[in-house]
């Protein structure tokens, strides 16, 4: 719609759920449809003030409108939650490589989420719940620092594991009054005693804070899942998202275009690949 | 086919006429001796020439403006289209760093339609270089100092005359359309310009090997093997981090996407040059940041164009045209960083030969 594929399209903010107290949940409704595949990111822009690129946490079945969750950590961001219903943002997108969903099926899926990065994991969760006979097994381990801090709360701790469509367990660094579930890292609850896994054929995909990602991989590797088998979704700048303007470069991929979804095989071999 | 301008004309005749209904871009030779890139509204005798050498700026400014106007918001309507336009005096280094620039604009996941009409309204005149700047180093890097593809038309001056031919379809259908300033050019002529390049190509390498930097070097191996080295923090002492060497590269391709408002205060983007040797150019909200060390940025500057190109292009983004080595305030010489890379790397290299020795 515009001559360039710089400028974004205009969308339309239709509803904000507060998730946690530095987390909301954007409902946007974009002038055109948007079809994307779960794990690919768009970018989303305040007019006049800048943009940042965000994977939306709706199923991907969806083009009319998207939801993007979004933690408050800068400057963007910052916009981003001082805005109101029926305020004006642009996006564009989709960009990236996405979950290949073909590879998956008929196997385990192991989905490992830290924080807020638990948002393209719902996405990639709302596509499987809808063809869950494809898949043997499908399993969630989601880490948070607090109870307070646990992003879709109703659908980890009731929906997804109800009447035991998904195997589901979550882990938060600190309890609090109310908490009667696990206290400990995210790694803990990948240890046999908390997961029983098939994961020599297995697939596990993972998307938190950097840190999460490391300890959480080398965690897998232990389990025995293999590098091709881990998929991750890595998080740099990305700003042009179409692999030209430089910002996400990772050795000889480009995070926007070659990834943000790569296996641990395809990147195991930089040296800076857990650099934030 | 090769053509020399003919004996009722003269080369200001010839380029006045590649000029006619084109911005014309030209060398322009400062008081310092310095060429730089000069708009015109046509071929100005006696104040544009062809250059001995490379001026400035780099090309890149022509087809990647440092500052790009993109678009206003809800506004539909493209910028106005471009003019044809022609540039006189292309140097080698210069002409080669495009395929850097078509690589990242045109043959990605998606093309800058800005972009490439630039490239698409722009015919391309080289000339060939007739002196050297102390700085140039383009035969270490795989190049020489005279175009072989990439340009429309390209002009070389011997002392017997000018040898003139087409590299491209655009450049073959108006060297036609110029008929009348031609013809065709003497066996001996493009002899004598045969010799003339060799004599400036050993010239130039003879200048490589004076500063430790040798053609057929494999950089890639001396970046990559140095990279673990100290190396990198030793010219991190002296840089200041100001970009220049980023800004005035002819293949640095970065940029920024920058939001803000127009004169009537209505929000606009812009895309600006950028450099990765600022502190923020990998940083991430939330605090992050991949390279936190001048040290580390510096060397990705060196990672991008001789290990990272290499890798999916099989070619340095360096020209060796040494526009870096002239505008840096802290006189950090890329031929330096590059020699240094090769003993680092080699002595690195030898060590761990003797460990499997053992």
């Amino acid at each position: 719609m515009y001559p360039t594929l710089y400028m974004p399209i205009p969308a339309t903010i239709e509803r904000i759920e507060d998730e946690t107290p530095d987390i909301k949940t954007f409902t946007i409704r974009p002038v055109e449809p948007i079809a994307f595949a779960a794990g690919q990111f768009v970018e989303l822009a305040v007019p006049g003030i800048g943009e940042a690129p965000f994977t939306p946490s709706s199923s991907p079945k969806i083009t009319d409108f998207m939801e993007i969750t979004i933690m408050r950590t800068g400057r963007v961001t910052d916009w981003l939650h001082g805005m109101k219903v029926g305020d004006e943002v642009g996006v564009r997108g989709p960009m990236g490589r996405a979950y290949p969903m073909e590879e998956f099926h008929g196997r385990e899926i192991l989905v490992v989420g830290g924080g807020c990065g638990v948002g393209p994991l719902r996405s990639l969760l709302l596509e499987v719940i809808q063809d869950l006979q494809a898949y043997p097994r499908v399993i969630v381990r989601y880490g948070a620092k607090t109870p307070d801090s646990i992003v879709f709360r109703d659908a980890q701790t009731h929906g997804w594991g109800q009447d035991g469509a998904m195997d589901v367990m979550l882990t938060v660094d600190e309890a609090s009054d109310g908490w009667d579930g696990h206290v400990g890292l995210i790694t803990e609850i990948l240890e046999e005693d908390y997961l029983d896994c098939h994961a020599e054929d297995g697939v596990a995909v993972m998307c938190g804070p950097p840190v999460m990602m490391k300890f959480g991989t080398e965690k897998l590797l232990q389990r025995g899942y293999r590098p091709e088998n881990i998929y991750l979704s890595m998080e740099k700048n990305m700003s042009c998202g179409i692999g030209q303007c430089g910002h996400c470069r990772m050795g000889v991929y480009y995070c926007c275009k070659d990834g943000p979804v790569f296996t641990y095989d395809e990147i195991q071999d930089d040296p800076r690949v857990w650099d934030d | 086919m090769k053509w020399t301008i003919c004996g009722s004309s003269s080369l200001d005749d010839f380029l006045g006429f590649l000029a006619v209904g084109r911005q014309t871009y030209a060398l322009e030779q400062l008081e310092n001796g310095a060429y730089c890139l000069a708009r015109a509204d046509a071929w100005q005798p006696g104040l544009h020439t062809l250059g001995e050498y490379r001026q400035t700026e780099p090309l890149k400014a022509l087809f990647f403006p440092a500052r790009e106007f993109i678009g206003r918001w809800g506004e539909l309507a493209g910028r106005d289209p471009m003019p044809e336009r022609i540039v006189f005096g292309v140097k080698n280094c210069d002409l080669s760093s495009l395929a850097i620039f078509d690589h990242v604009f045109l043959d990605g996941v998606a093309r800058d339609t800005y972009y490439a009409e630039a490239r698409d309204k722009t015919i391309l005149v080289s000339s060939d270089c007739s002196s050297q700047l102390e700085v140039c180093f383009c035969p270490a890097v795989g190049e020489q100092p005279y175009a072989r593809q990439g340009f429309d038309i390209n002009i070389a001056e011997t002392p017997d005359g000018y040898v003139i031919e087409s590299g491209s379809e655009k450049g073959k259908a108006l060297l036609e359309s110029a008929a009348d300033y031609l013809e065709p050019a003497a066996d001996e002529l493009v002899a004598v310009l045969e010799q003339q390049r060799a004599k400036r190509y050993s010239e130039l390498v003879e200048q490589s090997h004076a500063h430790g930097v040798k053609p057929g070097t494999d950089f890639r191996a001396a970046v990559e093997g140095a990279f673990d080295s100290g190396l990198w923090a030793d010219f991190a002492e002296d840089c200041v981090e100001c970009g220049a060497c980023n800004f005035i590269c002819c293949t640095c391709h970065c940029f920024l996407l920058a939001d803000g408002q127009d004169a009537n205060g209505q929000a606009a983007r812009t895309k600006l040059w950028d450099a990765c040797l600022f502190s923020g150019f990998a940083a991430v909200a939330g605090g992050g940041n991949a390279r936190p060390l001048r040290a580390e940025r510096l060397r990705n500057r060196f990672d991008k164009k001789f290990s990272y190109f290499p890798r999916v292009m099989e070619r340095y983004a360096c020209d060796g045209c040494g526009r870096c080595t002239e505008a840096c305030i802290a006189n950090i010489d890329i031929r330096d960083v590059l020699r240094r890379a090769v003993d680092v790397s080699d002595t690195l290299h030898a060590h761990s030969s003797d460990h499997r020795a053992d």
